[in-house]
C-alpha cells in the first residue's frame, strides 16, 4: 500500500473558475468528468467564502461601523477561509494567494509536509505560468514547462 | 482545547439544537439580543450549507463510503459526524484540537440516544427542536463539554 501520495492538483481563479486540473496518482480519488470538476471548483469557491464568515470569535465584515468606533488602531485580522479539509480517504490542503487564486492539493491522509509541497507548486506557478508572456490572466493554464516541471516534482514525491 | 459551539441537524436539514460556549462579549458584539438570536439562526443555516456541500464534494471525490471528518481555517476548526439515520452533529473548536469524531460519537451514543431517543415523551421528529431541549440532555452535554475543556 502506498502511504505518501499526492493525488491531484486543482487551481481555481479568483472568480471561482477552474483553470488547472491534474491527477498524479490513479486510484486515489474517484474519476470524475471535467464538467464535474468545474462544478466542484465553483462550489468550493462559494463554500470557502462562507467558511471565512463563520469565524465564531468575531463578526467579520457585517458591522464595519462598530469596529471602526473601537479605534483606528485595531486592524481587523485577515479573514481566512478553509485551509485543510480531512475526510476518511483523503486530505485536501487549500492555499489562497493574496490575489485570490486558490491551489487545492489532494493528498493521502498521512501525507506530511504538504505546506512545503504547496510552496513549491506556487513557486512553479509564478515561474512558469505568470512569467509566460503568452499566458492570459484568469484563463486556463496551458504551459508545457509548468506541466513538465510539476509532473517531475510530484513524481519524485510519490516515488519517495 | 476550547469548544466554541455545537449544532445538531436532523434529516430534514433543520437545526434542532444549537449551543454556544463563547463568552457573551464575543457572541453579542454589542448589538442587542434580537440581532444575536437572528445571527445565531443564520449561522446555523450557513454551517449546514457548508457541511452539506463539503460532504457531497467528499463523497464525489472519495467514493460513497468516504466521510467528511473536519476542516480547519486559521481561526477555528469544524468537526462533523453523521449517523446512519442522517442526523448530523457539528462542533466548532479552536484550531489546535485534534479529531473530535469520537467525542461527537460519544455525544450521540451517551446523550442523544439515552436522553432524547429513549425519552417516551419526546416526539419522533424534533420539529423546531421539540424534545431535544430537555434538562438531562442539556446538563449532560454541558458537563461533557466542560469536562473536555
Amino acid at each position: 500500500m502506498i502511504t505518501r501520495t499526492v493525488f491531484a492538483l486543482i487551481i481555481i481563479n479568483k472568480a471561482g473558475g477552474l483553470i488547472y486540473n491534474r491527477t498524479f496518482h490513479e486510484g486515489g480519488l474517484n474519476k470524475i468528468s471535467t464538467n464535474d470538476y468545474l462544478v466542484l471548483a465553483g462550489t468550493f469557491h462559494g463554500v470557502h467564502a462562507i467558511t471565512a464568515r463563520l469565524n465564531p470569535l468575531k463578526f467579520p465584515a457585517t458591522n464595519r461601523s462598530s469596529t471602526s468606533s473601537t479605534g483606528p488602531l485595531t486592524r481587523p485580522e485577515l479573514p481566512s477561509g478553509l485551509e485543510v479539509l480531512e475526510s476518511e480517504n483523503f486530505r485536501m490542503q487549500c492555499f489562497t494567494t493574496l490575489t485570490g487564486i486558490k491551489f487545492l492539493l489532494f493528498t493521502d491522509t498521512t501525507q506530511a509536509n504538504v505546506d512545503l509541497t504547496m510552496r513549491r507548486v506556487y513557486d512553479m506557478y509564478t515561474d512558469y505560468v505568470m512569467k509566460n508572456p503568452f499566458y492570459q490572466l484568469e484563463m486556463p493554464v496551458r504551459c508545457d514547462m509548468f506541466d513538465r516541471k510539476l509532473g517531475s516534482y510530484i513524481r519524485e514525491i510519490n516515488n519517495r | 482545547m476550547v469548544v466554541y459551539s455545537f449544532y445538531i441537524f436532523d434529516r430534514h436539514t433543520e437545526c434542532i439544537y444549537s449551543k454556544s460556549w463563547l463568552p457573551p462579549a464575543h457572541s453579542g458584539a454589542a448589538n442587542g439580543t434580537t440581532t444575536t438570536a437572528k445571527s445565531a439562526a443564520d449561522d446555523a443555516k450557513l454551517i449546514f450549507g457548508t457541511v452539506f456541500s463539503l460532504r457531497n464534494m467528499v463523497r464525489k471525490l472519495g467514493g460513497d463510503d468516504d466521510a467528511f471528518v473536519s476542516y480547519r481555517t486559521a481561526h477555528y476548526k469544524l468537526h462533523y459526524y453523521e449517523t446512519a439515520s442522517n442526523l448530523r452533529l457539528v462542533m466548532l473548536t479552536d484550531t489546535a484540537t485534534l479529531s473530535m469524531r469520537n467525542v461527537l460519537h460519544q455525544i450521540y451514543i451517551n446523550l442523544w440516544v439515552e436522553y432524547v431517543v429513549k425519552n417516551p415523551l419526546s416526539p419522533v421528529e424534533h420539529k423546531g427542536g421539540a424534545g431535544v431541549r430537555n434538562e438531562l440532555f442539556e446538563l449532560g452535554l454541558d458537563q461533557f463539554i466542560r469536562g473536555l475543556m
